[in-house]
């Protein structure tokens, strides 16, 4: 089944041309169905089965931006995308799969849509900080205004996660917020995002300062998934 | 005066600086050892919390409610600022006020949220501030294959007859949740209980649902722009 998990890995940072990438997700999401199937529910436990999930949700959210006729003239945008979810893909492979059974606090369909919905918005904001480095190389504003609805979308995904875990947090937990490193990094990407959605006010003048913001709001996105994870003690860590 | 007020509150430069300054305050609360599950922080409400911590270790946290303060107003009023003008999409005031009423659910639960935490043997209770009682009756577990307890509840006995409580499942009972954290089964059935307050957790649901509809509206005019 691992074996699935390399060739995904392989593929995606070979995959120049569009096939080939599409052909690493399909691995991707086959790895994930079975690894779903053998434990019955979604694989979000551990950081071999995040950071799989992770890889996962980059290439299915750049599916549709590799296609797009904006990226067309990116020459590198369909590797990068790859090479990404491969580098993810990757992470994952030296740690053990962890096949026990839910604990009976995170067996609830709200912790499964709350992560799965972040690991979608993370996935996009991966992609829009591509698209940032598009525009900067001179990808024109077609890369900033593709860079903006990725944001946009993921913002969405993540607002629903939040959503869909204080609604967790509130059956399992009593409490809708708990103040951890992991909540507060949460809400600092989420107001983070919220202002690259206001600065788009600012017009042109910030359009440069704009696409750089895409690109440390991934940082921000890596370090509350894995930096918060690693680094601090929470409730959200591995 | 009034009119400078206005203008400065209404301002998108204030709104950046101020979501900077949340996530500036929050980053660096993130390494503070109040954070932290021993800082006390999650065992009592907010401003309870707020007024008795040393301000050398809750100086961040000042800093940042004082900061969401003022983004709230600034928040409002940028709404009824855009509002008054015809021809606006009403998708991102949607998204403002489901935010508002976020935080104004924080607030509730900042001043009348309520957390205690017991551990009873099964035959024990426990009593509510009306002086009702909550009778554990009976204390049943299930142990995985590799060990660990793969599910468990409590049967609780009030005036109004049994409950169940379990995982994910917990008892509301005069606007508090009594919620089953931990069960051992040995030498004699014990449950962890805790009994929650909290009161702004439906104005936040209510400010989730207005702030994705909101969210929603604005993908939809976003699609294909």
């Amino acid at each position: 089944m691992k074996l699935l998990l390399i060739i995904s890995a392989l593929l995606y940072v070979a995959s120049i041309r569009r096939p080939i990438f599409v052909a690493a997700l399909g691995c991707s999401l086959a790895y994930l169905a079975s690894r779903g199937m053998g434990l019955g529910r979604l694989p979000l436990i551990g950081p071999q089965d995040t950071l799989a999930f992770f890889s996962g949700s980059l290439g299915l959210m750049g599916l549709p931006f590799i296609y797009s006729r904006q990226t067309a003239g990116i020459r590198w945008f369909c590797w990068g995308c790859g090479a990404l979810a491969g580098l993810f893909a990757a992470l994952a492979l030296p740690f053990p799969t962890i096949n026990m059974p839910l604990p009976p606090i995170l067996d609830t369909y709200w912790f499964e849509l709350h992560v799965a919905l972040a690991f979608f918005a993370y996935g996009l904001f991966g992609i829009a900080a591509l698209l940032g480095v598009a525009y900067l190389q001179g990808g024109g504003k077609a890369a900033l205004d593709l860079q903006y609805r990725a944001a946009l979308v993921g913002y969405s995904f993540f607002s629903l996660s939040m959503v869909s875990g204080g609604i967790w947090g509130y059956y399992a937990w009593g409490t809708y917020w708990l103040w951890t490193a992991k909540e507060l990094w949460t809400s600092i990407l989420w107001i983070f995002y919220s202002l690259y959605l206001h600065l788009r006010l600012k017009g042109q003048a910030w359009e440069r300062g704009f696409a750089w913001l895409g690109i440390v709001g991934f940082l921000v996105t890596l370090f509350t998934y894995l930096g918060v994870s690693m680094l601090m003690r929470s409730s959200h860590s591995f | 005066m009034f009119k400078k007020l206005y203008t400065t509150f209404c301002s998108l430069n204030l709104g950046l600086w101020l979501m900077t300054g949340v996530m500036v305050t929050l980053a660096l609360g993130s390494f503070s050892s109040a954070s932290s599950e021993q800082g006390g922080l999650n065992d009592m409400p907010l401003l309870f919390w707020l007024q008795r911590a040393p301000l050398g270790y809750s100086w961040w946290l000042w800093l940042c409610v004082a900061c969401i303060a003022v983004l709230f107003v600034n928040a409002l009023i940028c709404s009824i600022d855009a509002l008054r003008r015809k021809g606006r999409s009403v998708a991102p005031h949607l998204m403002h006020a489901g935010f508002l009423l976020i935080v104004l659910a924080h607030l509730l639960s900042a001043y009348g949220g309520f957390k205690q935490q017991m551990q009873l043997p099964q035959g024990d209770s426990f009593g509510f501030p009306d002086g009702e009682r909550v009778v554990v009756e009976r204390i049943t577990g299930q142990v995985g294959p590799m060990g660990m307890m793969s599910g468990y509840r409590a049967d609780l006995r009030l005036s109004d007859g049994l409950h169940a409580v379990q995982p994910n499942q917990p008892l509301f009972h005069k606007g508090y949740g009594i919620y089953v954290k931990d069960v051992a089964l040995s030498p004699v059935p014990v449950a962890l209980f805790e009994v929650h307050k909290e009161p702004g957790a439906l104005t936040a649901f209510i400010g989730a649902l207005i702030f994705t509809v909101g969210n929603l509206m604005l993908l939809a005019q976003r699609k294909g722009r």
